[in-house]
């Protein structure tokens, strides 16, 4: 599992076959407080905190973005999109938000090189990124978008991503859950969320470089394939439009007739069968499997959409 | 070892990364005694045949199994010597008496002594040369004070090893990782002195109490035989596992090394710090070191301090050649060994994501190459005249884009933004300014080495060929290479 230490001997085996694709983190901090100056100011924070609790306690001279950052629930962190860079006296340029918290560290964030890394690298994710906000579901609650407009970026050096030939379809194919990887910043608070919290092993962390996206461990190519159970935790814990509710994904768009984000993008995957609620089929199968009661699961196959039991185990 | 023991009595070394069956059987029935030994670092003179009697030893390169039986016969006959070189030597020597031709006199032969010599799996030829000897951990822990560390995929690399084994000293359980993937000279230790390998892993792991050794390479031959010399390593200080890794290249950074060791389906960088030192294999402190530097260590322990470096000469060369350079040599000695394709133009120092230079006469220390903004990787690729440096690095940032590992934002999009700043210098749009923020920012931010090392081949390239990329600009390529056809990434 990704940021957890092998050492639980007594895992359930039901994380034995979880498969996230990410790296097995080590264990950040230290046992006990530390106190240490940001920009000049003493503060104290607890066991095992990083930089980003004791930049998030004072008034900082700089914006810090830590735009992948989320700290609750034992996601993260990820320090994925290094806009969280800052300085210190004793180890240079660091990133706040997976670096131990140390007694005595002064930490900078306003020193050039920190201000420069978390510039670029804020550009570096818009330029990934389709910024297509006005179709966008999460068009005012989106973390990136209060990035760039808390960091001023009024041009972003390398442009952004809005080359519809190398858009990836749109994954409509879930009735309660929508994914655009084009809005995708590779965080992975989606993929902690479904393996290490709620433990489904649905997401995945795929591929290499440009490639690199969030995949289904089932090898699916949609979520409707997947062995999802729509329990939504990965939407409620992503940064932007990439994973959004079904029904409110164009909640907060701005209303041109006919312009649509799923048409702005141009392919999609559609949802293609009736939906039996929650489970996929695949997933449903699997749990059916599991407690060898085929019957009880084609009993409800028939049940219809409103149905939200399925074959719960 | 095995000597001859008298002068009637022959002994036949074949040496060469994987012997043929055909140059041993034109051999058999011969009046000698016929052993294979690994490679000398030297593929352009393999299969090299050399036998010996008493004192002498003569060497016949490039050997056909036609060959064989009667350059056996006539090695006293010293009229060959269009194909032979005769080297007079103590008869009890372990270490390659190489002969003053071929370019197999070029360095020194410390941790390269027993390649092509002694046979790699068979402790008695290593015992012969010193090794296996008891040594106090004291005395280990004080080498592991001056010594550092060699090649990207240690995790001392350039820096002295001993600040790394502190908290494996301290705790319970430790492992040692010999991370041998990806250059050709690891895999010529683990290939032709595999023992020196495991004794400078072993004198590693009885020094801060490991109980575990893994040997991880790329490299399937190497595995073998690696494998084969532990099983046959006397009273070894901790169980050694041979474990096999995907071929790509970022597998060879640490923390990706540890996640291959571990069985995960994909390699990615692991967040630090803490490093593997404190958290690494099944988050028990690790040393990860690589063949040459556990080498070099267990060659310090016997015979005492003294830094080389092991070079290889790839590129535009006739045939790569691995050596052993002193530090305070030049990396124009290296070059001594190889044979250039064409006129000499520039050299990529240090691995994939060296520098580029046209400056050769530096020193092999890693602080005169850090000064010079050259890598300390060990591999040094020629450019001639007809290549185009543009091109060249163009090819490396693809290469980058394409094989990182994807997690974090300077490596995996700076990256690919920075190939296409260098694309758009053929459309006449040449950022300096704006290349070389970039290339700062993935040194400055990037998670690991793959991401912090990418841009050094351009801003290094744009240092020293700064004509070329304004020419590039101006639509004409000076090596002639790259408008009369597409500029092909691959």
């Amino acid at each position: 599992m990704s940021s957890q230490r092998h050492e639980n001997t007594d895992v359930p085996p039901l994380t034995e076959s979880i498969a996230p694709g990410t790296a097995t983190d080590p264990p950040i901090g230290s046992d006990e407080p530390s106190t240490l100056t940001v920009d000049g100011t003493t503060v104290t924070v607890s066991a095992s905190a990083t930089l980003i609790d004791a930049i998030e306690a004072v008034e900082t001279e700089d914006t810090v973005p830590a735009l992948c950052h989320y700290d609750r629930q034992d996601i993260g962190p990820r320090s994925e999109c290094r806009t969280c860079m800052v300085e210190t006296d004793e180890h240079g340029v660091v990133p706040a938000c997976s670096f131990p918290a140390t007694d005595g560290l002064e930490v900078e964030t306003a020193a050039d090189d920190a201000a420069l890394a978390r510039d670029v690298n804020l550009d570096l994710v818009l330029s990934d990124h389709n910024l297509r906000c006005t179709t966008c579901g999460k068009n005012g609650r989106c973390e990136l978008q209060d990035a760039a407009i808390e960091n001023e970026v009024e041009e972003p050096r390398y442009g952004v991503l809005d080359d519809r030939d190398a858009y990836e379809p749109m994954d409509d194919s879930s009735s309660f859950i929508q994914i655009d990887r084009n809005k995708c910043i590779l965080c992975n608070r989606c993929v902690e969320a479904c393996n290490d919290v709620q433990v489904e092993g649905v997401l995945r962390m795929e591929g290499q470089g440009q490639d690199t996206r969030i995949g289904f461990q089932s090898e699916a190519e949609t979520m409707a394939d997947s062995t999802c159970v729509s329990c939504g935790h990965c939407v409620t814990v992503c940064p932007t439009g990439a994973l959004v509710e079904k029904g409110i994904e164009d909640a907060t768009t701005i209303p041109l007739p006919g312009f649509t984000q799923k048409n702005s993008i141009g392919e999609a995957y559609e949802q293609s069968e009736q939906t039996d609620g929650p489970m996929t089929p695949k997933k449903r199968a699997e749990a059916t499997n599991e407690h060898n009661d085929s019957e009880r699961s084609s009993s409800h196959r028939t049940d219809g959409e409103n149905d939200d039991g399925g074959s719960w185990p | 070892m095995i000597f001859p023991t008298s002068d009637e009595d022959v002994l036949v070394r074949i040496s060469d990364r994987n012997p043929s069956r055909e140059l041993l059987d034109g051999v058999a029935g011969a009046d000698c005694t016929v052993v294979e030994v690994g490679s000398t670092g030297f593929p352009a003179v393999e299969p090299l045949v050399s036998v010996t009697r008493g004192e002498r030893t003569t060497f016949h390169a490039q050997c056909s199994p036609e060959e064989i039986q009667e350059f056996v016969a006539l090695a006293d006959d010293s009229s060959r010597a269009d194909t032979a070189a005769v080297v007079e030597h103590d008869p009890e020597t372990t270490t390659f008496p190489a002969p003053e031709l071929f370019g197999l006199d070029t360095g020194v032969r410390r941790v390269l002594g027993g390649c092509g010599w002694r046979r790699p799996t068979h402790p008695d030829d290593h015992e012969a040369a010193g090794g296996f000897a008891s040594v106090a951990s004291e005395a280990v822990a004080s080498l592991a004070r001056q010594l550092r560390g060699r090649g990207w995929g240690d995790w001392r690399h350039d820096q002295r090893l001993i600040d790394a084994w502190r908290p494996a000293m301290e705790a319970d359980s430790a492992a040692v990782v010999v991370n041998a993937h990806g250059t050709t000279a690891d895999t010529l230790l683990l290939s032709s002195v595999p023992f020196e390998v495991l004794e400078g892993a072993n004198a590693a792991a009885r020094a801060v109490g490991a109980d575990r050794i893994v040997v991880y390479t790329a490299d399937n031959d190497a595995a073998l035989t690696v494998n084969e010399a532990a099983e046959n390593y006397p009273n070894p200080c901790a169980s050694v596992d041979v474990v096999g890794g995907p071929s790509e290249y970022r597998a060879a950074e640490p923390t990706m090394a540890l996640e291959a060791i571990e069985g995960n389906h994909r390699i990615e960088a692991r967040l630090r710090p803490p490093g593997p030192e404190v958290s690494g294999l099944h988050g028990d402190p690790t040393l990860v070191h690589t063949a040459r530097t556990f080498a070099q260590l267990a060659v310090a322990v016997r015979d005492g301090f003294a830094e080389s470096r092991l070079v290889t000469v790839t590129g535009d060369v006739a045939v790569p050649a691995t050596v052993e350079v002193p530090e305070s040599d030049t990396i124009e000695t290296a070059l001594d060994a190889v044979d250039i394709d064409g006129e000499f133009k520039a050299a990529c120092v240090g691995g994939r994501f060296g520098g580029i230079t046209t400056e050769l006469d530096i020193d092999v220390a890693p602080d005169t190459l850090a000064n010079a903004d050259l890598g300390t990787e060990g591999t040094v690729r020629i450019i001639t005249e007809d290549q185009c440096v543009v091109a060249f690095i163009g090819n490396k940032t693809q290469f980058a884009a394409d094989e990182n590992c994807g997690r974090c934002v300077p490596c995996r999009e700076g990256t690919t933004q920075l190939a296409n700043q260098l694309r758009a210098i053929y459309d006449g749009d040449y950022d300096s300014d704006g290349i070389e923020e970039l290339v700062r920012v993935m040194d400055l931010s990037s998670i690991c080495a793959f991401g912090k090392q990418a841009g050094r081949p351009t801003r290094t390239a744009m240092a020293a060929f700064e004509s070329e990329f304004a020419a590039h600009a101006d639509g004409r390529c000076p090596a002639g290479s790259c408008f009369d056809r597409n500029f092909a990434v691959s």
